[in-house]
């Protein structure tokens, strides 16, 4: 036979294992009685007060009506309309916010510190020999591209295409937008030769050329790549190697995107267009 | 011909010359001319299966005579060198596309906006 303690505490750890749970049963009956008789009673009188008025606002007349409206529930015709162009306006919005979030990193990712800068200021002069600044070029976007009059093939292509870009953006936004020119071949391009050849192109197009070293300047502060070839006797011919894109400066005179030969010129006016669209400053028109 | 005939082929010559040897830019008609005689040229390389006209310049001057007097008439002569080597990339460029594609290679547009990659 077991000690008297042993035995004391088996049968409180049999108590223990069955007490609590009958305990609990019956907690939980009392407390769900109490719950019934606590939430019956006011819904007894609210039924009673309501009785008449819910009786009022019936509207269908056959127990099949009643049925059939039940089951359609909350959804009727104008609530999916509701609902459709609800959803419809939110993916609008939010592509198009999407889209001008894009712009706006694109735009702004030459602005403030630690950005690679594109342009400056430079001092060149135009077709007409007239002194010409980067102070010139602000209150508007620029477009500028970079080539020399003896270019074989490529320039004269994007020259033509700047032109139907230009023309493009002048329709909807006349004055907004400079078409700029700078030539790589100082040399040889001198405002005469560049008003020869620009007039074939767009009378509005503004043509820029300088120094050797002021055309330096300014490719480099375009990071354009230009070369021509060394050691040139004079009246020899020769090519002149540069970079390819147009370089489209905000009315600050900040660098905003380069479009290359792979927009057409509906895709680069479009371009243009949108930044114009998102442009907070001021813009001169004429 | 007359006198005045005489001398305006001598102007149109002198401009000739002066667009052969790279003294002026050519206008956009002489550009157009020039880039006209510049495919009868090469028109007439691919037909006689001619890939580098400088490399091979003497079957060139052979099969291509006469296109190859007009291509050296109505373009500077920097240009002619130009097209000559152009076409020889042009062709290798081809060439290499049509093998990256037969190898499955996708076509794409290049990209070259400063995105932010992420």
């Amino acid at each position: 036979m077991p000690p008297p303690v042993t035995t004391a505490r088996a049968v409180a750890y049999a108590l223990s294992r069955v007490t609590p749970r009958h305990g609990a049963r019956q907690l939980s009956t009392t407390r769900s009685a109490q719950g019934k008789r606590l939430a019956a009673a006011p819904t007894a009188r609210l039924q009673f007060q309501q009785h008449k008025p819910l009786l009022q606002r019936r509207s269908y007349k056959t127990v099949e009506e009643a049925k059939s409206r039940y089951r359609s529930g909350p959804f009727s015709w104008k609530a999916g309309l509701l609902f459709v162009i609800t959803a419809a306006g939110l993916v609008w919005y939010f592509q198009s916010e999407k889209e001008r979030m894009k712009r706006k990193r694109i735009a702004e990712a030459t602005k403030g510190v630690g950005r690679p800068k594109v342009g400056g200021p430079f001092e060149l002069i135009d077709q007409n020999g007239n002194k010409v600044t980067d102070k010139d070029l602000q209150g508007r976007y620029s477009l500028v591209y970079f080539g020399f009059t003896h270019c074989p093939d490529i320039c004269p292509d994007e020259l033509d295409k700047m032109a139907r870009m230009f023309d493009l953006v002048e329709e909807q936004r006349p004055g907004t937008l400079l078409p700029v020119f700078v030539t790589c071949d100082p040399a040889r391009d001198g405002p005469k030769e560049l008003k020869e050849y620009l007039v074939e192109f767009h009378p509005k197009f503004i043509g820029l050329t300088g120094t050797y070293e002021q055309i330096k300047d300014m490719c480099k502060a375009y990071r354009v790549y230009f070369s021509t070839p060394s050691a040139v006797k004079p009246g020899q011919d020769y090519l002149v190697d540069h970079s390819i894109y147009f370089y489209l400066m905000d009315p600050e005179g900040d660098f905003v995107e380069a479009l290359g030969r792979q927009h057409s010129p509906d895709q680069a006016a479009k371009i243009i267009l949108d930044h114009m669209k998102d442009w907070k400053g001021s813009l001169k028109t004429s | 011909m007359g006198l005045f005939g005489l001398f305006s082929s001598s102007e149109e010559d002198k401009r000739a010359t002066e667009i052969r040897t790279g003294a002026v830019a050519p206008t956009r008609a002489e550009r157009q001319k020039c880039w006209a005689a510049r495919d009868a040229y090469f028109a007439c390389l691919d037909a006689n299966g001619i890939m580098d006209a400088l490399k091979e310049d003497k079957k060139a001057a052979q099969s291509c005579g006469r296109e190859s007097a007009g291509f050296e008439k109505d373009c500077a002569a920097q240009w002619v060198t130009y097209f000559k080597k152009w076409r020889v990339q042009d062709i290798q460029k081809k060439a290499r596309l049509k093998e990256l594609e037969a190898q499955g290679a996708h076509k794409m547009d290049l990209q070259t906006d400063f995105k932010t990659q992420r």
